[in-house]
């Protein structure tokens, strides 16, 4: 079990440590009352024990702090005077339990085994489940009268699952429970003495399953009554090792198991708790610089080292599979991909994603499927605006799945815009007419080169003059006077044209993840996606979906994607329909073949649901204008 | 069909994962380099079976790691996999054009690495 210490005396630390490690308990000790404080409060202890003279804060106002908060850990105070006023004053502030020094080691101990009893669910001194039997005094395990023999980490598992037993231990809280706050296990730790536990239980007569896994969630102990019979249905034993293999080719991806992916996820998991401190550091580095940048205090040089991090975390986090983060700091290297210093204005929009940065890597982990991120929703762009009217048409755009991008100027939206190849494109742009003669330019301009995206204005004078202008640059006009935000964004939005809200996509592909993926990436785009796994069955589905674009695979088993263009391009009903090919191999030969068959759009895994919707609606619309 | 493979990336968090993963998938074997000056003499030393390189690195960057790998005779046969976080058709283009053996971009996931690198090198 976890202890923290909390004592200003180092011989008294060094003994302590040393009596309730040989119990197996694991010890974090600190030496002030502060400290004492922001461990008590960050981690998770079984039981705390605290001396009340202490530096900074004293032993009985932590106390109470600690049960001001809510906090039910259980606390035995240590103290030097032995009268009854201090004894009351300490369990009134919410000590479970009172000793005087000097005191018996081996009474201090007990009493701590006594008090880790009332924490958990199971009050009595000999710990069971079934035929297994855990005695904390002696640190005796036995299974059906059979002693074990178990490591201190084995026998520390074991007894946080006797303890509470009714309870589902996750990965990341058996590292706090059983490793100290200062180290973390380097590797998938936990799992290999759990592997070891299970054998050691298993060879000692107790069912495979005693311990049972639960996918995604973690560890508990099995009913001692029926754990075969669940075990079936709900429950996968340990990781087994793959067979070797022979043969020439093998698809590994078919042998991967829905327990690889799930092993593998909390690998990430475990992993990445130590990576995190690494990557906030490299975080604060990089907002060091960039404050240096709006200050116009920085050289080219440090520039160039930040975009070098700033690329680094964002491989580090894409692997990690945290791909909210990762978009953000892909947003991030896309402004710091410069050959010219940056202005402090250009680096302005930097100290937003840092935050937001910040934010996601501390409040998110590894998961194998990420919520749509933002780069996968519709783009508001606004310009300008009023910065009341910013926050409520975010807050708006956010309810309606629409992901907003504010900039200060139509110089900055030029930018934007125009001067990077791989931004996330605006669905509708929101101007506001302050200048007449550089907002008509910059509407002209956005829709010459940008003609599918909508580009409205908005202004509180209405006059048939600032009206005309903007019709005749090619923008739409909105006058604001006694409009609610939530009105601008219904006139906005019923601008777009209606294909984004029909377009029936169908999307044939062997790969049954990336089809399930698929429907997220592409609905909050409007589109609506039938999924199709098996190319046999093609052409029925095809007639009764009658789609508006098809997402063909290249390669698949029996049929593959080119032949499936190749039919659709000999039929006179099916030959101009829309055929983007997604392809996770990178052979330009493939891309040659796809389009020699009458592909009209290559793309790559993976890829964005943005960027795929954006293709598909670029499809759509030159059908439509053609 | 047992592999040994050689990854050159310095971040270490990265070649844990890749490691983890493909041994858990294929359970080949997996040699790690922190830098390309390294990354050479393990491929040297070792001759793994391919190796999956990082593009951007401090110092020695994955261009010119793969570029001594080439005019080495001992390595100039193991083929090579870029590792990148970018994707952009002209840097692919340039990828190709030095006759590195495939690309995989970043992120990945490491349970698809050895399928993914068996499609690229024909195992």
């Amino acid at each position: 079990m976890k202890i923290l210490l909390i004592e200003d005396d180092d011989a008294l630390i060094a003994l302590l440590t040393r009596s309730l490690s040989s119990q197996h308990h694991i010890v974090d000790a600190v030496k002030d009352g502060e400290m004492g404080w922001t461990y008590a409060s960050t981690f998770d202890y079984d039981a705390i024990v605290l001396d009340i003279m202490l530096p900074k804060l004293d032993g009985i106002s932590l106390c109470e702090k600690l049960r001001e908060t809510g906090c039910t850990t259980p606390i035995l105070l240590l103290t030097s005077q032995d009268n009854t006023t201090a004894k009351v004053q300490g369990l009134d502030a919410g000590a479970d339990d009172y000793m005087v020094k000097p005191f018996d080691l081996a009474e201090l101990t007990a009493r701590v085994r006594a008090l880790l009893r009332r924490g958990g669910t199971n009050p009595l001194p000999l710990l069971s489940w079934g035929d297994l039997m855990l005695n904390p005094s002696s640190c005796e395990v036995s299974y059906n009268g059979q002693q074990l023999t178990l490591t201190t980490k084995e026998y520390d598992l074991l007894e946080i699952f006797l303890r509470d037993s009714y309870r589902v231990f996750s990965n990341d809280e058996i590292i706090d429970r059983l490793w100290s706050s200062d180290d973390f296990p380097a590797e998938a730790t936990v799992r290999s003495h759990l592997r070891r536990l299970r054998h050691k239980l298993q060879a000692a007569g107790a069912p495979h399953d005693f311990i049972g896994t639960i996918h995604g969630r973690g560890y508990y102990l099995t009913s001692p009554q029926n754990s075969a019979q669940f075990s079936s249905r709900h429950l996968v034993g340990p990781i087994h090792e793959l067979p070797l293999l022979n043969g020439d080719r093998i698809n590994f991806q078919s042998i991967q198991t829905n327990q690889q992916q799930a092993e593998y996820l909390a690998f990430l998991q475990e992993t990445w708790v130590t990576i995190k401190p690494q990557c906030l550091e490299s975080l604060s580095e990089i907002a060091a610089i960039v404050d240096r940048l709006l200050l116009s205090n920085c050289t080219y040089l440090e520039q160039q080292q930040i975009h070098q991090k700033t690329h680094k975390l964002v491989g580090t986090l894409g692997v990690f599979a945290l791909t909210a983060a990762m978009e953000i700091a892909r947003e991030m290297e896309i402004i710091l991909n410069r050959s010219t210093l940056l202005s402090p204005a250009e680096a302005f929009p930097l100290q937003t994603y840092l935050s937001q940065l910040v934010r996601a890597i501390a409040t998110t982990l590894p998961s194998q499927k990420p919520d749509v991120s933002s780069a996968d929703l519709p783009l508001l762009l606004l310009i300008d605006l009023d910065p009341n009217l910013i926050r409520s048409l975010t807050e708006i755009a956010e309810n309606h799945r629409y992901s907003t991008i504010s900039l200060s100027s139509i110089e900055a939206a030029d930018r934007y815009l125009f001067s990077r190849a791989d931004i996330h494109l605006p669905t509708l742009i929101l101007v506001n007419l302050r200048d007449s003669s550089p907002t008509l330019g910059f509407i002209q301009n956005v829709h010459l080169r940008l003609p599918d995206r909508v580009i409205l204005v908005l202004s509180d004078r209405d006059q048939l003059t600032d009206r005309l202008a903007v019709v005749r640059h090619g923008g739409k006009f909105i006058c604001t006077t006694n409009l609610t935000p939530a009105q601008i964004f219904t006139a906005a939005t019923s601008q777009l044209p209606s294909i984004n809200t029909t377009a029936k996509v169908m999307v044939v592909d062997d790969d049954l993840d990336w089809l399930r993926t698929v429907p997220k990436l592409l609905q909050p785009w409007g589109l609506k996606i039938t999924t199709l796994a098996d190319p046999q069955q093609f052409w029925n589905v095809l007639q009764s979906v009658r789609p508006d674009v098809l997402v063909l695979d290249v390669k698949m088993p029996e049929i593959n994607g080119l032949e499936l263009c190749q039919v659709l391009r000999s039929d006179p009903q099916w030959q101009r329909l829309p055929i983007l090919f997604l392809s996770a191999s990178q052979s330009s030969i493939d891309q040659q073949e796809a389009f020699k068959v009458g592909a009209d759009d290559y793309l790559f895994k993976p890829m964005m649901g943005g960027e795929l919707a954006q293709r598909i609606r670029h499809r759509l619309a030159r059908l439509q204008s053609s | 069909m047992n592999k040994r493979l050689l990854t050159i990336d310095d971040e270490e968090s990265i070649q844990i994962v890749i490691k983890f993963g493909i041994n858990m998938v294929a359970g080949w074997e997996v040699l790690s380099a922190s830098g390309g000056r390294m990354g050479i003499d393990t491929a040297q030393r070792e001759l793994p079976d391919a190796i999956l390189l990082d593009v951007m690195m401090p110092e020695m960057d994955g261009i010119a790691t793969f570029k001594e790998l080439q005019a080495n005779p001992m390595t100039a046969g193991i083929p090579v996999i870029f590792l990148t976080a970018k994707a952009q058709t002209a840097e692919r283009k340039q990828f190709n054009d030095l006759g590195v053996s495939g690309v995989i971009t970043k992120p990945f996931n490491s349970l698809d690495l050895p399928d993914r690198i068996s499609k690229i090198l024909n195992w």
